[in-house]
Formats: C-alpha cells, structure tokens, sequence
C-alpha cells in the first residue's frame, strides 16, 4: 500500500495557472487516456503479455505523476515493476487496485475545479 | 525558437505545449518516435523535447536518428522521463541525449533548462558562423595564392632548375613560404643560382620575391652577374620593403671554364662545396641580409673557389637544418654536415640529405617550408646545350659599324648615357657575354671625364677626411652650372675571328691632365693626383683593354678592347675576367 | 608578461628584456616597449638573457627599432645572447648592425 495523497492538490493549482481556460480539456484528456491506458492494462494481462503490461503501466504512471495523482502513479510503478520481473500473478490484484484509485482520481477530479 | 515535441501522452502533450508556448516559442507535436524524426527532418525545429519511451520508435531510437540528421547543426535534446533509475537516465545521454526533464514538469524547471539551450545554440551558431566565414576566406586565400602564383611563375620561370646538373626541392607554394630559388645560364656560359628566404609569410614575401625574380632572369639574361644583380636586388629590395622586412639570400656565380665559384651568403646557413675528393668547404654567410643596408654600405665582396668537374655546390633554406623530428629536435647543421661528411664518391649529396631528412623526420615526403638545392660542376661548354639558357643570336645584328654619340651641358647633369651605350655594344652578336667589362669601361671613362675633364675635380679629396662628402657637394653644386661643355664618345666595332675588336674613344671638353705619368708607368700607378684622372680608373681600363692611349692634352682617352666568343680558344688579348674581388 | 621594460635613473636608457621565445607573437608587445616611451631615450638595451628562442621576425623586430631609434645613429646594445641566439644574430652579421654582447 502507499500513503500518497490521491491528489497533489497544489501541482494541479499550478497546472490550472498554466493551463488556463484549457484546464477542463487537460482533465478530460487525461480520464479518456486513463481509461484506454487501464484497458491496454487489462488486455496484457489477459494475453499474458509482460512487457507490453510493464510499458503500458510506465505511461500511465508518467501521466498521472504530471497531472498530480500521487497515488495512482505509485500503483502505477508497482504494476510497471511487476511487469519488468514477469510475475504477472500478483498483477491482477494491482490492476484491480489502479481500477479502484482511478475511479476515486476521477471523481475528485471532476469536481476539481470548483474547489476553491 | 522551433520546439518540437514528442510525446505519446495526450495530456502531457497539452502540458508541454502550453508551457512552451507559454515561453514565447513555436511548437510542433509528434505523438511517436517515427511522426518525431519525420517532422525533424520537414521542420528543422532548434530544440527537441522527447520521450524516452514511445509506441512504433522509441526515444532513444528516434533520438540517434535526429541528431544524425541534424549533422552538424546543435539541436538540444531534451528527454522527457519518468525513468528514475541512474542508469536508464545515463541510457539517455548514451543515446545522444543533451539533458532530461523529469516528470512532473515543473514550469520553473523547463523554462531555465530552455534558456539555457538556447544560449548554448547561439553560441554554437556564431562560432560555427565564423568558422564558416574563415573555412570560405582560407579557400580564397588559398584560390589567390594559386593565382598569384602563375603569375609569379610568369615572372619567374624556371630557368635553367631543371637542368641535369642542379637537383633541388621547393615547395609549389613556396614563395609563400618566404623561399625563392632562381637559376640561369649565363650568356657567355656558367650559371647564377639564387636562394633567397624573405622574412615573413605569405603575402608581403610573395610581392617582394617578384622584383627579385625580375631583376635575377632580366639582369642574367642581359650578361651582368652576381654582384651586379645583387647590388640591384639590395637597391630594390631596401627601397620597396618596410623596415624589418628583408631577404636573406645567397648568389652562386659559377664558371665552368675557369673552374672558378663566386658566392655571396648574407644571412643563410652555410651553403657547402663538396669536392669530387671528398673536401668540403663552407660557404658562410658574411653579409646582412638583402634589403637592410643602404645602398652605399652594401658590399658585395664575394668568396672565390676553385671548383673542378664533379664538385657539388649545396645550398638550403634555414628549414632544412631547422626540421624537427617527432621529438622535437632539429637535424640541425652539424646534422648536414655530417651527412656531406659520410659521403661516398659516388653519393650525390641531394640524395643523402634527402634520406636523411626522411630517416630524421620518418615521414616520406620533404616538408613545405624548406629549400634544398644542389648544382654540380660540369665540364666547361656543357652548359651550352643545356636547357634555359637565354637566347643568344650569333649570326645576325650589327658587327661593323662606328656611331658617335655627345652629351652637352644640361644633358651631362640631367642624364646618365651608360645604358644606351652599353645597349648599343650589347646588340654585336655575342658581346653580350662581356657586357659587365664594357660597362665597367664605359663608366669609367665617362665618369672620369665628366668629374675630373669637364667638373675639373680633384680626386685626392675623395681620399681625405671629410673630403668625400665635400667632393659630392660640390660635384652637384658645378653640374648645376655647366656652360659651353661637352663629352663626345665615339664607339666602332669590327668583327674578328670568333669575335671582333671595340674600340671606345671618351673625349671632354675640359682642360685634360698630367697623363704622362700614367701611359708611362704600367704596373706603378698612383692612387690619385692633384687635378687629374682617378688613378685607379686607369688601372683597371689598362687591365681590360688591349690598348689605351692618353691623347694630349689629357682630354682624350681611347680604348681598344678584343673579345672573344665563350667556348673559342682564348690567345691573349682580352677576355680574362680580373677585375674580381677576391677573399 | 613576455616583454619587460625598464629604464635607467636618469631615463636616458631604456632597456627591454623579452622573455621565452622572441617570435611574432611578442610584435606588438616588443613595439610597444620603445614606441610609448618618450623622447629622452638616447640609448637602447635588448636583453635577452631569459630569451630561448629567436627568430627572422624577432630580426625583422630588431631592425624597426633601430630604425626608430635613428638607424645608423641609433646606439642598441643587444645584451646576454645564449649560444643558439647568438648564432642567429650572426648568421645575419647583425653585428654589423648592433653592438652584440
């Protein structure tokens, strides 16, 4: 487990800075990549494929690091380490982790911006 | 600035794009490896922003390909990584990487990594700007020196270099390299060589070589010789260079037929006669080099050798003792010497340096900046079929004529005869060979009758302290005002066997001298007398002609003077050049 | 620096040491040296006792300051010539020139 937050708050004040009135469209092009990232996820899984499971899980992680979701890029580097040692076995409960922090990112997210 | 992105993440693509654009630059957008190298090569960007892992080609891939398109231009590249390992980071410079930017981008972070690049890219443009700028003014220094060099090849020719008596090394180039070797057969047989080694490179030494390769073929090919054309070379030299500018050189005048070797060395290395025996003699310089001294100080008092067929005459440019080998040490002139010492009989000494040179500096080939020349006695009349020898007409021109010839008053301040004299000598088929002697006649005899005939001035002053600039002063101030004078020469020529007979008769209009004491004594003349002719004049006209006469009252001198052809059996009569310095 | 100068107490003698190689590359330091000082200057000392090298420019360098200092009137000693400068110096019978110590 990790102890990260499930938003760096103060990252995404910045980025809504630099971002601007473009910031809505940062955050729906990062749920929609998310999801399809998630999905890659699972279809690597399912064809027990490890590397593909480990590059996939290192792009997801990149993305969540920027927009500022600690702890599902953390997750994110356990599923990508277990897919560099090919133990796909444990990978599945990660990946049922990453699906339950996402929806919990997207959540929060979404409602983001009204947050003072 | 251009900045092309590359990234497969769609949102971290928006993140970099508005940050950089942000910055004040133009973005491009590449979503793999292969879109990022296709859009490198179609918008040449100034910097790349790359990540390091991405579907169809990933980063480090595409990185190898982006700079190896971008050659030598500086394109900073920058990998965008969430890799955290010290290794995987060093995979990425590995990859020709400049710097990385580690996610979370950090707006501050980016921003003076940038500025940084994009310093170091305008330092990299202006200093590759002047290098490009000095690459084009070298190839037109070197496309100038091409042409000036045909030019001063015109001037210069070969002369008689390749002739089969005289081996030599010279860099195509060299006169920009300061050296200038020149050869050339004498009219009346015996061959002149010139070494000469200007101060400076390039340019300055090229232009003051071309005078100097002028006066050498002009003045050799008209009969006059070393000291004539050195005196010349000085003169020129010393009035068109800046100070500190000069030519260290060294003059051969060789003479087959009397086995005799005239040298000059102001400023070169010791020049070497390598006899047939096995002897060897230096030959030193003794004088400043050419173009330091005034005219008037300049001597061209010359080393006189006895040579034989066979002997060698060797001569080099300070590059040759001075080459350095790899460690540095030059061969230097006990190293020269010692090869001419090991010399077999049958060795030519260019051939031992030359391999000694190699073996010294263990390259093949002799090095740009140095002059190495050899020339070998040969057997008098040899020379006469050799190539470069100037063109001398034997059979056609004037040899039986007689022209009278008067300068009168101003034209005496005004105007020196000497050249048209000497010209008109000169057109007698194969007088030319014997041109320094009718010079030397025809300038004593006129300077004795314009001085002492018509200015009436007393020589005993040049000899006494502060006499000889008193004797200038007032030779001008009476020049000025010549009235009623005159100096009348009348030349004739006849041909004879093999050659023909002068004669020059020099009369003034001034009141003539105690000349009985001259026709009386032959071998006792007095240095100088009160009002009279320079004794020493006298004696040298007496040593060259076959006959002179003093006619009364002493205005009036005539002389004979036989010559004959070069390679013609010599019975008596003139033709023994004596008139020589001799150490 | 390469090019040293110094003069005597009453002024009247400049002297200019060059050290290391006495080349091209020491022109304008060496012209510097005599042209800036002023016209008191009867007589001129090159020393060139820390001087390891010599060159045709140094020469060329030498003859301009004779020239400044009056050519044939001009009194310059060149003064602790090591042998292989010396050599130089002779091999051009600069002693013609020069007063060579």
């Amino acid at each position: 487990m990790n102890d990260k937050p499930h938003l760096d708050v103060e990252a995404l004040a910045e980025l809504q800075d630099v971002m601007e009135e473009e910031f809505e469209v940062l955050i729906q092009t990062y749920l929609a990549d998310s999801r399809s990232r998630i999905d890659s996820l699972k279809e690597a899984l399912l064809a027990g494929d490890a590397d593909q499971f480990a590059k996939a899980a290192h792009s997801f992680k990149g993305s969540c690091i920027n927009i500022g979701a600690p702890r599902l890029g953390a997750l994110c580097f356990e599923a990508e380490q277990l897919g560099k040692q090919s133990s796909l076995a444990p990978a599945s409960g990660v990946l049922e982790r990453i699906d339950i922090e996402f929806s919990e990112v997207s959540r929060r997210l979404q409602n983001f911006d009204s947050e003072p | 600035m251009k900045v092309l992105i590359a990234e497969d993440s769609n949102s971290d693509r928006l993140i970099l794009v508005r940050l950089i654009s942000g910055l004040g630059h133009s973005v491009i957008e590449a979503s793999d490896g292969t879109e990022a190298v296709n859009l490198f090569r179609e918008a040449q960007p100034d910097l790349v922003l790359l990540d390091a892992l991405m579907p169809r080609m990933d980063g480090m891939e595409a990185a190898r390909q982006i700079k190896a398109i971008a050659g030598e231009r500086l394109v900073p590249l920058i990998f965008l990584t969430s890799l955290t390992g010290a290794r995987d980071l060093a995979r990425c410079l590995d990859a020709g990487g400049d710097d990385f930017l580690v996610k979370p981008y950090n707006r501050v972070v980016l921003e003076a990594k940038i500025n940084a690049f994009n310093r170091m890219r305008a330092m990299h443009q202006a200093l590759s700007d002047q290098r490009d700028h000095i690459r084009r003014q070298h190839l037109q220094i070197l496309e100038e020196q091409r042409t000036a060099r045909r030019v001063f090849d015109n001037i210069a020719h070969t002369g008689c270099l390749d002739a089969p008596n005289i081996r030599h090394h010279a860099s195509p180039l060299s006169v920009f390299n300061g050296d200038v070797l020149f050869a050339a057969q004498r009219p009346g047989g015996g061959t002149l060589v010139f070494l000469g080694d200007f101060t400076g490179h390039g340019l300055p030494a090229a232009i003051g070589a071309m005078p100097v390769a002028e006066i050498f073929y002009g003045m050799a090919a008209k009969g006059f010789g070393a000291t004539d054309i050195l005196t010349e070379v000085n003169r020129k030299l010393r009035r068109i260079m800046p100070v500190g500018m000069f030519c260290c050189g060294l003059m051969i005048e060789a003479d087959f037929k009397y086995g005799s070797v005239r040298a000059w060395n102001g400023g070169l290395p010791d020049a070497w006669l390598v006899r047939s025996s096995g002897d060897r003699v230096p030959i030193s310089s003794r004088h400043l080099p050419l173009g330091v001294l005034e005219p008037e100080r300049f001597s061209v008092s010359m080393m006189v050798i006895d040579v034989s067929p066979g002997d060698w005459l060797v001569l080099m440019t300070d590059g040759f003792p001075e080459a350095r080998n790899g460690r540095g040490e030059c061969l230097g002139e006990d190293g020269v010497e010692s090869v001419l010492a090991k010399l077999m009989p049958w060795h030519e000494p260019f051939e031992a340096l030359l391999a000694e040179m190699r073996e010294h500096t263990g390259l093949p080939d002799l090095a740009d900046d140095l002059t190495l020349c050899c020339l070998q006695i040969i057997e008098p009349g040899a020379s006469e079929s050799l190539p470069g020898k100037a063109p001398e007409s034997v059979l056609s021109g004037p040899a039986d004529w007689h022209c009278v010839y008067e300068l009168r008053d101003r034209t005496l301040a005004d105007f020196n005869p000497l050249p048209l004299l000497l010209h008109i000598c000169l057109e007698v088929p194969g007088l030319r060979s014997w041109s320094g002697e009718i010079y030397t006649m025809l300038s004593e005899l006129y300077n004795n009758a314009l001085e002492h005939g018509v200015l009436a001035l007393p020589s005993a002053w040049k000899t006494s302290p502060g006499g000889f600039s008193r004797y200038y002063q007032e030779r001008s101030r009476r020049l000025e005002q010549v009235h009623g004078h005159h100096i009348r020469f009348s030349l004739s020529h006849q041909p004879g066997e093999g050659g023909g007979t002068l004669t020059i008769v020099c009369e003034d209009s001034g009141d003539g001298f105690d000349y009985a004491e001259y026709t009386a004594a032959r071998s006792d003349v007095p240095m100088a007398s009160a009002t009279g002719y320079a004794g020493r004049g006298l004696a040298i006209l007496r040593r060259m002609a076959r006959k002179l006469r003093v006619h009364s009252p002493g205005n009036r001198v005539e002389v004979i003077y036989d010559w004959r052809l070069p390679g013609t059996a010599t019975s008596g009569g003139a033709a023994l050049p004596t008139n020589e310095d001799s150490e | 620096m390469p090019i040293e100068t110094h003069r005597s107490d009453d002024g009247s003698t400049l002297t200019i040491c060059v050290d290391g190689r006495f080349d091209f590359s020491t022109h304008q330091a060496f012209r510097d040296a005599y042209e800036h000082s002023d016209g008191s200057v009867s007589c001129y000392v090159v020393d060139l006792s820390d001087t390891t090298y010599l060159d045709s420019s140094a020469l060329g360098m030498l003859l301009l300051l004779r020239d400044h200092a009056g050519g044939d009137g001009a009194r310059i000693s060149i003064e602790n010539c090591n042998s292989d400068v010396r050599r130089i110096l002779s091999i051009s019978n600069f002693e013609q020139l020069f007063s060579i110590g």
